[in-house]
């Protein structure tokens, strides 16, 4: 399970573009990584796993990591489409572009993030804040 | 049943039924207050409150669609009107879809909660005072009808209105269109400083403000102006007012000033007042502000008389006794629920020597309605209006940080008012703080619409960046009309589980509103060519229940969440309901309050205007109580 769950954090940095600490912050890791295991087939699962090894062995730098997930598990017909659905989970909160998986997946979701914003009702940026541009360092 | 009787009985703890409570208990007067809404929605105790908003809260984290009323309970004994309900009608009526049965041709787009605390928990919290054009449009205008009282007449009610409320906003900032020469009256000041503006405001108004664009062969120069809102700020040291009373004397309420020493302190959560003395920047004023920063209308009764006051929950008002021969209301009956969603209850009967209907537009006039009540002008139900919202949106060149702060801290006034409103609907335009949210459910949908492109990592993360920063989206909210055949009716076809009427709604866009959605487009066109914004506005016939054609072009208009107009105040029996002490003609012991008594709507978002003529209408309780 382990080398499971450090095969997803890696492939998530690659697919969000968000590196592991920024994923490892949001605290949601090991929920996100339970959701796909239990919402996915296991024998798709067990495949998609070792096609992922492969092409974290296989590849040396990101460019060719990139082009790798680009042709094998992007397409909405490689392992159902759920190299996606990992990217909808990270962004939005919601396994499926809908259904939040849980109020703290709603605060964690990276694209409110990546709109150098906040998700609305939590992370507060105080008083007044709005009236500047956002102050945070960006960390990509 | 209930025995006792008080001096008032109020339907609704909505911010106009919490104004008439907080100032009638402070006046000494015994009142009950039946609330349709959960007992545990009223809570105001420290413990209580903070259990009920956190709830509130977490039910909005995890709505899967995030619409004004997904905080909220929507209860089968009472139900509440929900925009996620709404469908494209297409020549046939909507009858099981949701709590509305929308007869058409178009529906009846904006929604609100039942329950403690009532519309003011998810309101924007804007809160302009009306034009004092606004009172004559008959007159001016040739359109609708007059007020029966003038914008001077209301003035010190807006006063004590913006004390409750708790406005912060900069007077001197406020030019609009034909204000006359003493709108505010001597050094008037907000209680606290204005809400300070977005940093999108600063960089639309580069080119917006002063810009002049013509519209049907006239030319106007747009200005922007800050937004006075009811959410916490800075005190306004200049400002003095402590209080609103009730003068045993002089017969009327006053203003109560402060001493030197007087301080405004801003009032904070129901829990703890330290937390949400400022606004924090949620960027969630609808639905729901996590700190209660922003007013609602539990503040105002947190603070009314205790001793004074009973509160009966779960408690939904069904039907006025009316005495034959005085025709006075002798009673009110209500279904009290037993548990929520139960079809279990019992019924019980209010008693009062007067009694205030604050149950909302539409259930105050369902309520007349199923009682014969107050009807004798044919009135009740009709002249239902709205704002329509026409939404425009398009990406900046530069980025403007939107999903941030407020939803609107800035305004254009400039078709607020003119000889225009002869021709075409007047409309206020918020520039909107929280980008394409409303229109196109961003930034999820971008995400989304991203992946289907096979966009991943950083390429994605860029892409979000770039789009979502850029949103702009303007906003026209345009002042609808009264007409007799937009209404609220009933039919015992349509009732809920507790046998109480569910409302029917007929409702059209008059050729008046569709001009002035075409004249908003236009000169939305010319402020988008001004900042060099791409335009992505997009009305579907297919998917927007708020579709309308004029000459050839669809337009979709929104609700704007402003249900007004139902029970209209006027100056005779014949052609209004309610006189201008907000009593009902037909019944001299019955007062309405809210939304429902406007003549006419203006294009200031309602619920200021709507809390000064409830001041009002509480200063002639009294009166008549004390006589």
């Amino acid at each position: 399970m382990e080398r499971e769950k450090q095969l997803f954090l890696t492939l998530s940095t690659y697919l969000t573009g968000f590196n592991e600490v920024e994923l490892q912050g949001t605290g949601m890791l090991q929920t996100y990584f339970e959701t796909i295991v239990k919402q996915t087939k296991s024998e798709i699962l067990g495949y998609f796993w070792e096609e992922v090894a492969q092409i974290l062995a296989d590849t040396t730098d990101e460019e060719e990591t990139n082009r790798a997930i680009d042709s094998r598990l992007m397409p909405n017909s490689a392992y159902n489409g759920l190299a996606k659905k990992i990217i909808t989970i990270w962004y939005t909160g919601t396994y499926d572009g809908f259904n939040v998986i849980s109020a703290d997946a709603y605060i964690q979701g990276l694209m409110w993030e990546a709109a150098e914003t906040h998700p609305p009702a939590a992370k507060q940026p105080g008083f007044g804040s709005w009236n500047m541009p956002p102050i945070k360092i960006s960390t990509h | 049943m209930e025995h006792k009787e008080y001096d008032v009985v109020i339907v609704g703890s909505g911010i106009s039924g919490s104004i008439i409570a907080k100032t009638l208990t402070n006046a000494g007067k015994k009142v009950l207050l039946l609330e349709a809404g959960l007992k545990a929605g009223i809570a105001l105790d420290k413990e209580g409150s903070y259990e009920t908003y956190q709830s509130y809260l977490d039910t909005y984290y995890k709505a899967a669609a995030k619409a004004p009323n997904a905080p909220y309970p929507d209860i089968k004994d009472a139900p509440s009107i929900d925009v996620l309900d709404l469908t494209v009608l297409d020549g046939k009526p909507s009858t099981d879809h949701g709590y509305l049965v929308q007869m058409g041709p178009v529906p009846f787009a904006s929604d609100c909660v039942r329950g403690a605390g009532g519309t003011t928990l998810h309101w924007l919290g804007t809160t302009l005072r009306m034009l004092p054009n606004d009172f004559k449009m008959k007159t001016l205008y040739n359109q609708g009808v007059d007020w029966p009282i003038t914008y001077d007449d209301l003035k010190p009610y807006y006063e004590m209105a913006e004390h409750e409320i708790g406005v912060s906003g900069e007077v001197s900032e406020q030019k609009m269109p034909n204000m006359g020469d003493n709108f505010w009256g001597e050094e008037y000041v907000f209680p606290m400083e204005k809400i300070p503006q977005s940093y999108m405001d600063s960089v639309l108004m580069q080119k917006t403000e002063g810009l002049t664009v013509s519209l049907n062969g006239k030319e106007y120069q747009i200005t922007c102006i800050s937004t006075p809102q009811g959410r916490n700020s800075n005190p306004n040291v200049k400002y003095k007012i402590a209080g609103v009373s009730w003068s045993e004397e002089k017969k009327q309420l006053e203003l109560i000033r402060g001493d030197e020493k007087f301080e405004y302190r801003p009032k904070g959560a129901l829990w703890d007042n330290y937390t949400g003395e400022r606004c924090e920047g949620n960027a969630s004023c609808v639905p729901i502000c996590p700190v209660q920063a922003k007013y609602n209308a539990l503040k105002t009764l947190k603070n009314a008389k205790k001793e004074n006051l009973k509160i009966i929950t779960q408690a939904v008002a069904s039907s006025l006794m009316i005495e034959k021969g005085t025709n006075e209301i002798a009673g009110i009956i209500y279904k009290k629920y037993r548990r929520e969603n139960s079809k279990r209850y019992t019924t019980e009967v209010a008693k009062g020597k007067i009694y205030v209907l604050a149950a909302s537009a539409i259930e105050n006039a369902k309520l007349l309605l199923a009682s014969n009540a107050a009807n004798s002008s044919d009135q009740v139900g009709r002249n239902l209006m709205d704002h329509l919202v026409m939404l425009t949106w398009g990406l900046t060149p530069e980025k403007i940080y939107p999903y941030r702060g407020p939803g609107s801290t800035t305004n254009i006034p400039t078709f607020r008012d003119g000889e225009f409103r002869n021709e075409h609907a007047a409309w206020i335009s918020p520039l909107d703080n929280w980008g394409w949210s409303w229109p196109t459910f961003a930034p999820g949908s971008d995400v989304q619409a991203a992946l289907e492109k096979g966009m991943f990592g950083k390429n994605l993360r860029n892409h979000i960046h770039d789009k979502v920063t850029r949103q702009f989206l303007l906003h026209f909210e345009c002042e609808q009309s009264p007409e007799p055949e937009n209404r609220v009716t009933i039919d015992p076809k349509y009732k809920d589980q507790i046998d109480n009427y569910r409302p029917v709604i007929h409702y059209n866009v008059s050729e008046y509103m569709r001009k002035s959605m075409e004249a908003a487009k236009k000169v939305s066109d010319q402020i988008f060519a001004a900042n060099e914004i791409e335009d992505f506005t997009n009305y579907s016939k297919q998917n927007d229940p708020g579709y309308v054609e004029y000459k050839g072009q669809g337009y979709t208009f929104r609700g704007a969440g402003h249900i007004v107009g139902t029970h209209r105040m006027g100056s005779c029996k014949e052609d209004s309901v309610v006189n201008e002490d907000q009593r009902t003609w037909d019944h001299k012991n019955l007062f309405l309050v809210g939304c429902g008594n406007m003549p006419t709507l203006g294009t200031s978002n309602p619920t200021l205007t709507m809390s000064a003529l409830t001041f009002k209408a509480a200063e002639a309780i009294l009166k008549q109580l004390n006589q």
